[in-house]
């Protein structure tokens, strides 16, 4: 157990002399994806070149209704600066950075899995791939929950699509201002979810004030006819520390 | 407010077994990709010790099991899938039996349950029917993580609602997540335990409202706190 807990306070009070107020982040040039060469958070997150396998391509597990809306956002990432996240089985392979120091566990727990990449075999649990437009601070899921992610019979876990949805803020929020932490989540829930159809998330960041990242959600249908759940969420900005030799 | 054409229910806590479960010999086989017995997935009950659970998970399991001793708590089991007829009964509720696919049931299972021991959610829930109390006890193994050692903000809004909602059906019978709000105040580190003490607020007609916290296993940090509204519906009627 950390005894220290988490100290917010102090962390944004150290923050807020290291970082000056108010925060700029390094702006992004919208012509073209990346920005420029000093934008070391996104080229940390998004490998040119990398061994590790990233679950969020096609395969055969995959509707056509995800398929279809793949191709489409797909064509989006070649002309109106929209990024496909790739998607690692943990979050340490996607960023290599920790927790401040006096926050960060020492993991001898092996072999961790982020929750959304928990079940490994092709279609039972999370089929999943999150589309960022940084110029906007945008993004969209689209999301096929698997057999094993049931709740009522039949319907998709409220929990997890919960997480899919915790999921998604956080790599939107790290992306659009290092937002590392989820400080608040509220959640209206509308309809319920058949298994295994696709779910649709348009994640859009509001403000940015007082190291907090505020966002909004809506999931709904591919035909935008049922609305499945309004949610809002806000996160808290952290400085990464690099990862210390181990 | 919910206006739906498919009513949202919740019985995952409609799985009232024998207390213990009946027991099958040897290990269940894994993913349900080929077909088997599926009486042998729901008579497990999960929500007894493993070789997973550690030292704190085990320890507070015996103290709330003294207290079922007298009857004033009882602990609920917990099954991968719900019996058939439990999805009968969700079949009367729900307007449109349609969306339900029935190739595709045989093949699921409750998502907090679909994990090898240790790896996902290892948890028990005991219930007060006098204090109308539903406490969860929660360890978070590896598969769940967020934020490098600490479990996933999702995986925590899965507990939680997880047990809220069985607070609020053991209330309300057949009932309806209409809203989750959570606040996280710390995060959890991974396979820590911690609990989950849920309370049922009050019911005006047929909302339910039902608040949790998330604490230490000494209640001396609180890691999280939500509420949650939960709706009761009518057999096969629409909510408008």
């Amino acid at each position: 157990m950390i005894r220290r807990g988490f100290q917010v306070a102090a962390r944004l009070g150290h923050h807020r002399r290291l970082l000056g107020a108010p925060r700029i982040l390094p702006r992004l040039n919208p012509a073209s994806a990346f920005g420029s060469s000093t934008d070391s958070m996104f080229s940390r997150f998004l490998p040119e070149k990398t061994e590790l396998k990233d679950d969020a391509l096609p395969n055969a597990s995959w509707c056509l209704d995800m398929l279809c809306l793949y191709q489409e956002f797909l064509e989006k990432t070649k002309s109106s600066g929209w990024i496909k996240l790739p998607s690692f089985k943990s979050n340490g392979d996607h960023i290599g950075l920790n927790p401040p120091s006096g926050l960060a566990v020492s993991s001898d727990k092996g072999d961790c899995r982020i929750f959304t990449r928990c079940i490994q075999v092709e279609g039972q649990g999370f089929e999943y791939v999150i589309f960022f437009q940084p110029s906007k601070k945008k993004s969209v899921c689209l999301f096929q929950p698997g057999p094993y992610l049931e709740g009522p019979p039949g319907f998709t876990h409220s929990g997890s699509l919960a997480a899919m949805m915790d999921e998604t803020f956080s790599k939107t929020a790290f992306l659009a201002g290092e937002g590392v932490f989820t400080l608040s989540f509220n959640i209206r829930f509308k309809n319920l979810i058949p298994m295994s159809s696709l779910v649709v998330m348009d994640i859009e960041v509001g403000k940015i004030e007082d190291q907090k990242l505020y966002m909004s959600c809506i999931t709904h249908s591919r035909d935008q006819q049922t609305v499945y759940t309004n949610s809002s969420g806000v996160f808290l900005q952290l400085q990464l520390e690099e990862e210390s030799p181990q | 407010m919910l206006r739906s054409c498919a009513a949202r229910l919740r019985t995952l806590g409609a799985l009232r077994g024998p207390p213990g479960g009946r027991r099958l010999p040897g290990r269940e086989p894994r993913p349900a990709l080929r077909s088997f017995s599926s009486e042998e997935v729901i008579l497990k009950d999960y929500s007894v010790p493993n070789p997973s659970w550690n030292k704190d998970l085990r320890l507070l399991f015996d103290q709330f099991m003294k207290k079922c001793e007298d009857g004033s708590w009882k602990r609920l089991p917990s099954y991968k899938r719900i019996p058939a007829e439990k999805i009968q009964d969700f079949k009367t509720h729900l307007l449109d039996p349609k969306l339900v696919k029935e190739e595709q049931m045989s093949q699921t299972q409750l998502f907090t349950r679909s994990f090898d021991d240790g790896l996902g959610f290892e948890y028990v829930m005991f219930y007060s029917d006098v204090e109308k109390r539903m406490v969860c006890l929660f360890q978070g193994g590896p598969y769940l993580e967020g934020p490098p050692g600490f479990v996933h903000g999702g995986a925590i809004a899965t507990i939680i609602d997880s047990t809220v909602g069985m607070c609020a059906l053991m209330a309300g019978g057949v009932v309806v997540t209409a809203n989750l709000n959570i606040n996280y105040k710390r995060p959890i580190p991974l396979c820590s335990v911690v609990m989950i003490n849920s309370q049922l607020d009050k019911v005006e007609g047929r909302k339910f409202f039902v608040s949790c916290n998330v604490q230490s296993v000494d209640e001396q940090t609180l890691y999280s706190e939500a509420t949650s509204i939960f709706i009761k519906l009518n057999p096969a009627k629409s909510l408008t």
